[in-house]
C-alpha cells in the first residue's frame, strides 16, 4: 500500500470524525483498536483472511467493539477490513491521529507502559513534553508488558526510553 | 686381280670358276661400297665424331648427378645431425621441465601444507573465541533472564508508580 493511500484513508477518516464532532473520541478508539490488533496476531490474521466471509469478520468486529466504541469507529474498522487494509490499519490510524493532532496544533505522544497511567500522570507528562516541544501534547497510553516497568515515549521522531527493558538491554550489552 | 687369279689356279676353292662372276661381283661390291661410302659414311662419321662429345656430356651429367647426390647426402647427414641435436635438446628440455614441475609441486605442496596448518590454527583460535563469546553470551542471557525474573517479581504496583513518577520528573527536568 502506498504512502499516498494511507494518507488518503487517514484524511477521509479525519474528515468524517471532524464532521461528526467526535474527532478526539474516534482518535482514541481507533488508536486502541490498532494497538490491540498489533498485539493479537490471531485476531489480525482472522480479520485479514479473505477466505472467511466478510459477514463473519464484520460480526467479529461488532462483537469486539459493539457498545464499547462509537459507530464511526466501528464503521471505519469495518470499512478497512472489507477493503483488505487490516495490515495497514495501524499505519492509517497513526496517520489519522497525527493529522488530527497537527490540525489542532498538537503533537501526539505514544506512551508505552507496563501499567496504565492515571489521568494526573498523563497530564503531568503532557505538560513536561509540551515544555520540550512547545506544542500541546496528546498522550496515547499503550499498555505494553514488554516494557516491564517505566515508560517509553515516542513523540514524532523522538524516543524517550525510560523503561526497565532498556536498562536490562544496556546491562546485556555491557557484558 | 692377278693375285686372285693365281690363287684360283692354286687351290680351286678361293675364287669361283667363272671370272665374270668375279667381275660382276666386284663391280656390285664397288657400287654398294660407293653408295655406302657416299650415303652412310657421313652419318657414320658424324656419329663417330659426336660419340666422344656425347660420352663426355654423359660423363659430365653423371659427374653433376654425383655431385648433386653427394650434396643431398651431405644435406641428409646434416639434417640427421640436426635432428639428433633437436631430439637431444627436446629431451633436455623435458628433463628440465620435469625437474621444475617436481620442484614446483613440492614447493606448492609445502606451501599448501603450511597454509593449511595456519588456517587450521586460525580456525581453532576463532572457534575458541566464538565458543568463549557464545558462552559469555549464554551466561549473559541466563543472568539477564534471571535478572528479568527478579525484576518482574519485585515490580509491584508501588514500584511501577515510582518508576513512572521518576520518568515524568526526569522528562520535566530536561527542559
Amino acid at each position: 500500500m502506498s504512502e499516498s493511500s494511507i494518507t488518503a484513508y487517514a484524511s477521509a477518516i479525519a474528515s468524517v470524525a471532524r464532521a461528526e464532532g467526535i474527532a478526539r473520541v474516534v482518535e482514541d478508539e481507533l488508536f486502541r483498536v490498532a494497538r490491540a490488533l498489533g498485539a493479537n496476531d490471531e485476531l489480525r490474521a482472522t480479520l485479514a483472511d479473505a477466505s472467511i466471509p466478510l459477514e463473519r469478520r464484520t460480526s467479529i468486529i461488532e462483537d469486539l467493539l459493539g457498545g464499547k466504541a462509537t459507530t464511526t469507529t466501528v464503521s471505519v474498522v469495518t470499512l478497512l477490513v472489507a477493503n483488505g487494509r487490516v495490515g495497514q490499519l495501524a499505519a492509517i490510524v497513526d496517520e489519522f491521529v497525527s493529522q488530527s493532532a497537527g490540525a489542532r496544533g498538537e503533537a501526539v505522544a505514544e506512551v508505552r507502559s507496563a501499567v496504565p497511567l492515571s489521568d494526573d500522570q498523563k497530564a503531568r507528562l503532557a505538560a513536561a513534553l509540551k515544555a520540550q516541544t512547545q506544542l500541546d501534547v496528546t498522550i496515547r497510553n499503550v499498555i505494553d508488558p514488554t516494557v516491564i516497568g517505566g515508560i517509553v515515549t515516542q513523540i514524532g521522531d523522538t524516543l524517550l526510553d525510560g523503561s526497565v527493558r532498556s536498562r536490562l538491554t544496556q546491562l546485556r550489552e555491557a557484558f | 686381280m692377278n693375285a686372285l687369279l693365281l690363287a684360283e689356279e692354286g687351290n680351286h676353292f678361293w675364287l669361283p670358276h667363272d671370272i665374270n662372276e668375279v667381275i660382276w661381283g666386284t663391280i656390285a661390291f664397288l657400287i654398294v661400297f660407293g653408295l655406302l661410302y657416299k650415303k652412310a659414311w657421313p652419318a657414320i662419321s658424324a656419329a663417330m665424331a659426336a660419340r666422344p662429345e656425347r660420352i663426355a656430356a654423359e660423363l659430365g651429367a653423371a659427374e653433376a648427378d654425383r655431385v648433386d647426390a653427394e650434396s643431398k647426402r651431405d644435406g641428409v647427414k646434416a639434417a640427421l645431425a640436426d635432428s639428433d641435436a633437436e631430439a637431444a635438446r627436446i629431451v633436455a628440455e623435458a628433463r628440465d621441465a620435469a625437474a621444475r614441475l617436481e620442484s614446483d609441486t613440492v614447493t606448492r605442496a609445502e606451501a599448501e601444507a603450511v597454509a593449511l596448518r595456519e588456517r587450521a590454527a586460525g580456525e581453532l583460535v576463532a572457534a575458541r573465541r566464538q565458543a568463549e563469546s557464545d558462552l559469555a553470551g549464554e551466561l549473559s542471557r541466563l543472568a539477564l533472564g534471571a535478572a528479568e525474573q527478579v525484576v518482574h517479581s519485585n515490580l509491584d504496583d508501588a514500584t511501577h508508580q515510582d518508576l513512572i513518577e521518576a520518568y515524568i520528573r526526569q522528562v520535566g527536568a530536561t527542559n
